[in-house]
């Protein structure tokens, strides 16, 4: 956490761009000089940058994440009242993608080469598609065409249908990749037969014995998943005008505000370590012999 | 008012797939549009929300004197008012003000406001409100920029009576109305503004026909009718109330959802609409356009005369022959953007212009340059002159310029390439972009600027711009440094006659333009897309912002 707030703050101030501005109404600003040093003194931004990073480091240690420049209020505020959309979405997502990638490698694996073909292809279409090319898509097919969900979310559960399954598409072809993989080995592994053999379906098999394997390396994908869905928020959140943690993100850089930008990089930061520590803990649950590892 | 961050978020590529995307549902009629004022249809009715979703940013602050950008004003006109307006033929007209009157040698104004107007939250609006919205203009911790220097000659205000309220200047400002028309000086509750910065930030209290109730950020802001409006402008299509209860002020950054949330009838209104998408509703009775070019300065692309290769006049005069730029702006602004010929926008009555200086001529750019001396040709066929390139470096906004002008810049790059310049366009964020501005690293760069009136020309030609300001800031981009241009601006600036006005300011445009220091483009591009159950809208003839007042919906 400290090696990430030390980057975000010297990598910020590499890109052109004055905070006094930042803090003056942004960019260009034609403030008088009375004004700037006002600022300059008000936000300590007349000290060496050492000392404005140490300055910070202290603030951050007591749980202060400062003021934003632009919007003039405390940052945590600011996050607290984006992150909850923000996580919304992404759990969302992340769970959508989930059913998707499942669904897709249980029909299509070991049903012969053509469904094989066709889980490989859907898996490979919808891992490469572009949020922004799908979004435009389903906003023409959904919202324009046929008039089923309003392309702007205001809040409502239907608002957030388009931006979730933009989301999740691409997201479920990822996952359904690797879960394929994993579900092919296991499928070839004794315990398939001697299950077969005791009478179970193939379903069954699929259901109660392959899919903990297919299952695993999702898992400890969905700890990348969640930092991917974050970065494609900034995407989504603009096109379907959601409120959110990356329409701060992106608008706090343009503005070069400083505290913001540190407080939103932190804070995914800190949803990574949260979520290698549940992946960790899931995988667990999901695989028995890590369980006695563990125990022993 | 220097350029806002608009959030037009498509890159060039991204709009070229959604409108493909776009066209497999729409019809798209490609015809010369034609935009007109909305005809209201039958009688007025009353109630019922309005839904407008911006596409400009999202404001910081709602109190159009911090800062003061186009975002804030686009909003702070359903709030607040200012002293006066202007109407369609460009006069000066009463608002909050009925009368005024300058004192014989200029230095003072006296204005006489309405009678028995109040802000909504009961304070009366009198002399004493006027003085102190002028001392928090320009006080530093009000952080204001386009208020601050637009009340640059207002030395303090004097309190003649309860309605009359005195200007005293430093000197003769003959844009001091045009000045005070604008949305960055409207007048605002002294008890508000005595709340402090953040709250009134927050829901700035003014006259107008709405106020602010609440701003969820980065969602909306909802305004509610002010039942006791009764301070129309002098052109106003009614007095009292406004017919609509109220507004729901969306912030919708991407351009296709705002077309496809109007299309779906989810929103009434957007702004920010692109050329494509008007071009699209060309023809269909479902939407109005309100094409509403903002004042002041004409789109252009500026010559930057402080330094090589352009601080010689035949180089200079050499781009703007060699490179064609109408057939461009036809095709990718879809006939939506008319080619303008003069440094000033088509609103200004003020406002020259010299098609014959704009031919575009490739033999006459060659045989300049060569006079010029830029006689050798590289293996790329760009000029060059005691080895060095005719390389122009053009910083290009993504924040400012929408993906059809970023289109056309590439079309500038392409012509000038065969008269021997090489054009390296650089797409840049608002802060790089001011960045690259301010170390003096371009030879071409077109900059947007609104302001009422033609007292703009002196902000972006007068050779104290090129100094800049301590933020580094500079308006002349220019960089045009000619004492006959300057006397002219100054003179223009301080005269109280207004025939005089109009002959200096022609005289100074003829310079400017004769000088070749810049490529006007068009009008800078404001419009709105209007869905047709929305009656009665229009955009201000000041700034171009939209005023609901007199509209109303119909289902």
């Amino acid at each position: 956490m400290w090696a990430v707030a030390t980057l975000t703050f010297f990598a910020i101030r590499l890109i052109p761009g004055d905070p006094a501005q930042a803090i003056l109404g942004g960019p260009g600003s034609q403030a008088s000089q009375e004004a700037l040093d006002q600022v300059r003194r008000d936000y300590g931004l007349d000290q060496p940058l050492l000392v404005q990073y140490f300055a910070m480091l202290g603030r951050l240690l007591t749980g202060d994440l400062g003021d934003s420049y632009a919007l003039k209020v405390p940052v945590a505020e600011l996050l607290g009242a984006q992150i909850g959309g923000t996580l919304l979405l992404a759990v969302l997502s992340l769970a959508l993608a989930w059913v998707l990638a499942l669904a897709l490698s249980l029909v299509s694996t070991g049903r012969g080469r053509i469904a094989t073909a066709v889980g490989e292809g859907v898996e490979l279409t919808a891992a490469a598609l572009p949020q922004f090319w799908l979004a435009a898509v389903l906003i023409a097919i959904f919202s324009t065409g046929l008039g089923w969900l309003p392309p702007v979310a205001t809040g409502t559960p239907s608002g957030l249908v388009l931006p979730v399954v933009t989301l999740a598409i691409p997201l479920a072809g990822f996952l359904a990749q690797v879960m394929r993989e994993s579900l092919l080995d296991a499928m070839a592994q004794p315990f398939v037969i001697s299950a077969r053999a005791r009478g179970e379906s193939a379903v069954g098999v699929r259901l109660r014995h392959t899919i903990r394997h297919a299952a695993l390396p999702g898992i400890s994908l969905s700890g990348w998943a969640l930092g991917w869905l974050l970065s494609g928020a900034v995407v989504v959140e603009t096109i379907f005008a959601i409120p959110g943690l990356g329409r701060t993100l992106l608008q706090a850089v343009t503005l070069r505000d400083i505290p913001v930008v540190t407080g939103v990089v932190l804070l995914i930061a800190l949803v990574y370590v949260v979520m290698t520590v549940l992946t960790d803990v899931a995988s667990r649950i999901a695989d028995p012999r890590l369980r006695q590892e563990a125990g022993r | 008012m220097r350029a806002a961050p608009v959030t037009a978020t498509t890159t060039k590529r991204r709009a070229g797939i959604i409108a493909g995307a776009v066209a497999l549902v729409t019809t798209i009629t490609l015809a010369g549009c034609q935009a007109a004022e909305p005809e209201a249809s039958g009688d007025p009715v009353e109630g019922g929300t309005l839904v407008y979703a911006s596409g400009d940013a999202e404001p910081t602050c709602l109190d159009p004197h911090v800062g003061g950008n186009y975002p804030q004003a686009l909003i702070a006109g359903q709030f607040l008012e200012s002293l006066v307006s202007r109407d369609e033929s460009g006069e000066i007209i009463p608002w909050l003000a009925e009368s005024w009157e300058p004192a014989d040698d200029q230095l003072a104004w006296e204005f006489t406001l309405r009678e028995g107007i109040e802000f909504t939250d009961g304070t009366p609006l009198d002399a004493e409100a006027v003085k102190v919205n002028v001392e928090h203009l320009k006080d530093p911790a009000t952080q204001s920029s386009t208020g601050y220097l637009a009340m640059g000659k207002v030395e303090s205000v004097e309190v003649v009576s309860d309605r009359v309220a005195r200007f005293v200047l430093s000197a003769p400002d003959s844009a001091l109305l045009e000045s005070l028309a604008q949305p960055w000086t409207a007048i605002q509750s002294p008890a508000g503004i005595a709340r402090g910065m953040d709250a009134n930030c927050q829901a700035p209290v003014g006259t107008g026909p709405f106020i602010v109730d609440e701003w969820v950020k980065q969602d909306h802001v909802s305004l509610v009718r002010n039942d006791d409006y009764a301070s129309a402008p002098a052109d106003a299509a009614h007095t009292g109330p406004a017919y609509l209860e109220g507004i729901e002020w969306r912030f919708v950054p991407d351009s296709s959802t705002r077309y496809a949330a109007l299309q779906g009838g989810q929103v009434d209104v957007i702004d920010n609409p692109q050329p494509d998408t008007i071009a699209a509703t060309e023809g269909d009775d479902a939407f109005t356009w309100i094409d509403a070019p903002r004042p002041g300065a004409s789109n252009r692309i500026e010559l930057n005369s402080g330094q090589a290769p352009f601080d010689d006049e035949r180089v200079r005069e050499a781009f703007i022959r060699a490179v064609a730029v109408n057939d461009g702006i036809d095709s990718l602004f879809f006939g939506t953007a008319e080619r303008s010929y003069s440094p000033l926008s088509s609103v200004e009555p003020l406002a020259h212009s010299d098609e014959t200086l704009f031919e575009t001529d490739v033999d006459a750019a060659n045989t300049l340059l060569d006079e010029a001396g830029w006689t050798e040709r590289d293996s790329d066929g760009t000029r060059m002159k005691d080895g060095a390139r005719l390389t122009l470096r053009f910083p290009v906004s993504t924040n400012q310029s929408i993906p059809a002008e970023q289109s056309l810049f590439e079309q500038v790059q392409a012509t000038a390439k065969e008269a021997g310049f090489e054009v390296v366009i650089s797409l840049l964020d608002l802060s790089s972009w001011y960045g690259a501005l301010f170390a003096h690293e371009y030879e071409i760069v077109s900059a947007p600027y609104t302001k009422v009136g033609p007292d703009v020309l002196r902000i972006l030609y007068h050779s104290d711009s090129i100094t800049p300001a301590p933020s580094g800031y500079f308006a002349n981009l220019a960089q045009l440094d000619d004492p006959e241009v300057d006397a002219l601006l100054t003179g223009a600036a301080s005269t109280s006659d207004p025939a005089e006005r109009a002959a200096l300011y022609e005289q100074a445009q003829q310079l400017i333009l004769g000088g070749h220091y810049l490529l006007p483009l068009y009008d800078q591009q404001n419009s709105f897309l209007l869905s047709a159950n929305l009656q009665g809208a229009r955009a201000m003839p000041t700034v171009s912002t939209p005023s609901f007042s007199d509209a109303w919906l119909i289902d």
